[in-house]
């Protein structure tokens, strides 16, 4: 895999910021951020089903491979040279239950959760 | 040479020993690890081995050169051997405490550089055509 490919939801706040500041971050493939269900995401994914990707994050890797939901986070994370150990980590057994629900709780409130993004990008501008 | 020089001789001539047994053992198979760690890169693995045998040296010298005072006076042979054996036991007790801790240098650092190597591990929901591919 040389390219992975984030539908991200640009009308939440939150979403924009944990994007910004995954631009900033060393990665171990190239990553391109595609605005979900726009002319472009749909021109690249001609078979996707787009409604889909509007109600959670997804991730496609340059050979077509699709990661919906908590999944697509994880891949997020592994693409990152400094957190692909934590990718590994959450996908244990033990780990991967309560990472999902985590994640699904922050996917569904994610319009609420703009100061948690505020946050984040402050701390990594004043590193 | 009375019992407590003799003592001390002794005491030398094995901690001696046993470091550079104990050194050559990590100089030896730490190797192959170091090289793996480096990709391959042999020269660097060779150097940056050198280096860590090097300082082991250094800490256990300084340890065995450091415990060498008895503190208290040797009269009989027999005090003499349960002087050294409990100095024997402290030294081989610190070999060991370096020999681990250069074991789990060895490991995070194949660890940290393997990293990267890893496929992804969730496995993917379904596939899609993506276009001009």
């Amino acid at each position: 895999m040389r390219q992975l490919t984030v539908l991200y939801d640009p009308n939440c706040g939150l979403c924009r910021r944990v994007q910004a500041w995954m631009v900033l971050q060393p990665a171990y493939v190239e990553i391109v951020f595609v605005p979900v269900n726009s002319e472009e995401a749909r021109c690249r994914y001609p078979d996707l089903n787009h409604s889909l990707t509007l109600t959670d994050l997804t991730v496609i890797t340059d050979e077509g491979a699709v990661y919906f939901g908590p999944k697509a986070w994880i891949m997020c994370l592994w693409a990152l040279r400094h957190y692909r150990a934590w990718s590994l980590r959450l996908s244990t057994p033990e780990l991967l239950p309560t990472a999902k629900r985590v994640i699904s709780m922050i996917s569904q409130n994610r319009y609420k959760l703009e100061g948690l993004g505020k946050m984040l990008l402050r701390d990594s501008k004043a590193r | 040479m009375d019992i407590l020089v003799t003592t001390y001789v002794i005491y030398l001539s094995i901690s001696i020993a046993l470091t550079i047994w104990v050194a050559q053992t990590l100089f030896k198979n730490g190797r192959v690890f170091l090289v793996d760690v480096f990709h391959g890169n042999e020269s660097l693995a060779d150097s940056v081995n050198h280096l860590l045998v090097v300082g082991f040296y250094l800490i256990n010298f300084g340890y065995i050169s450091l415990a060498l005072k008895l503190g208290y006076d040797v009269r009989t042979a027999r005090e003499g051997i349960e002087a050294l054996s409990w100095k024997v036991g402290l030294v081989l007790l610190t070999l060991g405490g370096m020999h681990f801790f250069n074991l789990l240098v060895f490991s995070r650092m194949r660890r940290r550089s393997s990293i990267r190597l890893f496929d992804p591990p969730v496995k993917a929901d379904g596939f899609t055509t993506v276009h001009g591919r």
